[in-house]
């Protein structure tokens, strides 16, 4: 926008009174604020943190922690490594070797033979997730990550399956089945020639 | 002056050459979506894709006779006076009532199918298509088969162009592609006990599959091809330097593509050549220099090497020895000039030789045949043979032009062998870079026990490299660019795909580490403007640059015809979006 722009509206800041300029008012609404705080954690238990590790805090549903990588019905990767979640992660953090699926696996055609997340590299902004077309990738409410190495806090296949086990009680898969209700609806598109 | 009307402008119609539709609006600029048509096979019109309207204009009276109803561009030729209108709302209203008629069982596997990313349904279905469905029957599904022990069919994705079956009835004429059953039942089959084994050049259905349904089993779930970098290069398999384009991720080669380049390789490449690509992924491949002391092959760093190298043939020469330079076959010219270069500047007397050449089989040559085996009408095709050489090396006339140039004769290897068992020379300085084993324990051992100092320049470790005083790890095909000259005497550039492996330099930089030629890493372009200055068999590469084409030795660019051919790349393997720059 150029500064000559007719659409730009010049706001002159509002004239302030004599107390507003002393600042005390302000002031004193800001400690009974600050003293409101104190009563409430004192007196009536209304503490907003809480005492961790000794008490867990539980995120919200669409928190973005760890990855995890779901499993099917018959306890398989729902992965089908079509690698769009690499092709969509910005740190370039996901690495996937794709291969043909094995034969016993009739309705599906590719999986991952390695599937590993650098979690450190990862910014945790859930593109994978989104991405993905089998819903076999989902960041979990997992937020104390820790680790000794760099070695350790790169996820392989295995153990991003171990996240599923150990969080699908508490989060379930978020699309287990298909979307319910019936197909959606088919109707005639209009023709452009009309 | 004849001229053709497309979607309202005029344009001249090239001389000499009949053009369809298809063609004609794409040299202006002005695409026409097509499956089934390729320029090299006959045109049957079945896809429906790329129907347009068209007209005459009467040239007295300037009126023009619109046709009733769309036709196919490829079945249209572009004639004087020819009205094409590509962008009508009927034009396009046809096109989208296609491309959802194509995809009624079409399954939406697209994350699993490995043409998704250079796929003609994908694209078309974006840009001409509609995002909805309106099919609500249950999509046919068709088990994948094989056509082949490289080659899978997932029929469920086959639309029908029937390219495949007329590339095996029409180029190789083998025809083991056909047709089963009808209308919507109809699939492609191979006829039993008869399947695409057996051709060599069966790789290329793959290649002119429109949609996902051949797929190489070589390459099948590998890689997306959206992750691959793609480089201009040329095959090394046979002397026919088939243009190719050499597909990279991840530090190592995935496949190899061909380029079209009407001179040399049309459209097509050969099996053998497609799957060349492994020998650059070889973890065998040689890792270091070594230097003999002690009896024993030491790692040594490159400067060392190079050190070693200069003074052990300095040494043979001070001390009254002579020395020859064996230049492989599968050096790029600039390698074997520089090497020229530096084993004539030790001595003038020195001797230059050319490696083994590979040889196998004999040539086969595939002729299409413009009359025979044609499905429909072949009026547009311009057949060309398609060789396949029984010499695995793609530069031998290269090197030879170079030798000839510096010392009048070509000296075989076999001549060099004898003349190294007459104890003829002491020092021995063997460039190799081949793919293939070149030499045996026995001959490696013959060759040594006559020389006192002996240089090999190689990728792999053969049994000579055991046996030598100093060994060069070289590049790979992938690693090296520079020029090769085919078995037309076609001078073609070919970039590296691949940066040079850990251990290893290109050998243009090792020959002019050993030339102290200043100003660091070395471009093969400056070394071809200086050997166009000084090789005149090479004066039509005067400047270093080569063109797209490539450009036949001792011809004048221009009178090549270079300006005639027209390259072809389907528009859906045309690198888009961030892979155009890449």
């Amino acid at each position: 926008m150029r500064a000559d722009d007719p659409k730009l509206m010049r706001i002159e800041p509002p004239k302030l009174t004599l107390a507003e300029r002393f600042f005390l008012p302000q002031i004193a609404e800001g400690l009974g604020v600050t003293g409101r705080h104190v009563v409430g954690v004192a007196f009536q238990k209304k503490a907003i943190t809480v005492q961790y590790p000794e008490e867990q805090h539980v995120p919200s549903p669409n928190y973005r922690g760890v990855h995890r990588l779901n499993k099917d019905e018959h306890d398989r990767i729902k992965c089908v490594a079509c690698m769009l979640c690499a092709t969509a992660c910005p740190a370039h953090c996901i690495d996937i070797v794709g291969a043909s699926a094995p034969p016993s696996w009739p309705d599906r055609e590719k999986y991952p033979e390695s599937f590993v997340i650098d979690e450190l590299r990862c910014i945790y902004c859930g593109m994978c997730e989104e991405a993905c077309p089998v819903e076999a990738i989902e960041l979990t409410g997992l937020y104390d990550l820790t680790g000794l190495s760099r070695e350790q806090m790169i996820f392989d296949k295995t153990k991003l399956l171990s996240v599923f086990d150990a969080t699908k009680d508490a989060e379930p898969m978020k699309y287990a089945a298909p979307p319910p209700g019936p197909a959606p609806e088919t109707k005639m598109l209009p023709s452009p020639l009309d | 002056m004849t001229t053709i009307i497309i979607n309202g402008s005029e344009y001249p119609i090239p001389e000499g050459e009949k053009l369809n539709a298809i063609q004609m609006a794409k040299r202006v600029g002005i695409d026409i979506p097509y499956y089934c048509w390729h320029p090299a096979l006959s045109v049957v019109a079945n896809c429906r894709m790329c129907e347009i309207e068209t007209g005459s204009k009467d040239p007295k009276t300037g009126e023009i006779k619109m046709m009733p109803r769309l036709v196919p561009g490829c079945q249209t030729p572009a004639k004087d006076q020819t009205v094409l209108v590509t962008n009508s709302p009927k034009v396009k209203e046809h096109q989208r009532m296609i491309m959802e008629y194509l995809l009624l069982n079409h399954p939406l596997d697209c994350p699993v199918c490995d043409q998704a990313g250079e796929c003609g349904l994908q694209d078309y279905s974006y840009h001409y298509g509609q995002a909805s469905h309106r099919f609500v029957e249950e999509r046919l599904v068709n088990p994948r088969k094989d056509v082949s022990d490289l080659i899978q069919l997932n029929q469920d994705r086959c639309i029908m162009c029937t390219r495949c079956v007329r590339f095996t009835r029409e180029i190789t004429q083998t025809g083991e592609l056909e047709v089963m059953r009808r209308g919507n039942h109809a699939e492609i089959a191979v006829f039993p006990g008869h399947t695409l084994d057996a051709n060599p050049l069966a790789g290329n259905v793959v290649d002119i599959c429109p949609v996902g349904a051949l797929l190489d089993k070589d390459f099948l779930h590998k890689q997306r091809v959206w992750f691959l970098s793609k480089h201009d290069s040329v095959c090394t398999r046979c002397s026919t330097g088939c243009n190719i384009t050499a597909e990279e991720n991840k530090g190592r080669l995935w496949r190899f593509k061909p380029r079209s380049n009407p001179h040399v390789n049309d459209y097509w490449m050969c099996d053998e050549g497609r799957y060349s690509y492994q020998a650059a992924n070889d973890p065998g491949l040689l890792a270091a220099m070594y230097v003999r002391t002690n009896d024993d092959l030491q790692e040594v760093p490159v400067d060392e090497a190079m050190t070693a190298v200069d003074r052990g043939l300095r040494q043979v020469l001070e001390l009254g020895g002579h020395v020859a330079g064996v230049l492989s076959p599968f050096l790029t010219v600039e390698e074997a000039y520089l090497m020229a270069r530096y084993i004539k500047g030790l001595n003038p007397t020195s001797v230059l030789a050319l490696g083994p050449v590979p040889s196998r089989g004999s040539d086969v040559t595939i002729k299409p045949d413009q009359t025979k085996g044609r499905t429909g009408d072949t009026s547009f095709i311009v057949s060309r043979p398609f060789t396949i050489h029984a010499e695995k090396c793609p530069d031998r006339q290269g090197v030879e032009a170079i030798l000839t140039h510096f010392q009048g004769a070509v000296i075989t290897f076999e001549e060099l062998s004898r003349r190294v068992a007459a104890s003829e020379f002491q020092g021995l300085y063997v460039a190799s870079d081949s793919i293939d084993p070149w030499i045996d324990e026995a001959a490696s051992r013959e060759l040594r026990s006559h020389v006192s100092f002996l240089v090999l320049q190689d990728t792999n470790v053969t049994p000579l490299a055991h046996l030598a005083d100093v060994v060069l790890a070289g590049a790979t095909f992938a690693e090296k660019a520079g020029c090769y000259v085919n078995a037309d005497g076609r001078l073609q550039y070919a970039g590296a795909a691949l940066p040079p492996r850990e251990g290893a330099l290109p050998d243009l930089d090792l020959f002019a580490i050993l030339l102290h030629r200043p100003g660091g890493p070395v471009r093969s372009g400056e070394v071809l403007a200086e050997l166009a200055e000084a090789v005149p068999a090479f004066a039509v590469a005067r400047g270093g640059t080569v063109p797209v084409l490539g450009t036949l030795l001792g011809s004048s660019a221009s009178a090549d015809g270079a300006a005639r051919a027209v390259a072809f790349t389907d528009s859906w393997y045309v690198p888009q979006g961030a892979a155009r720059s890449r």
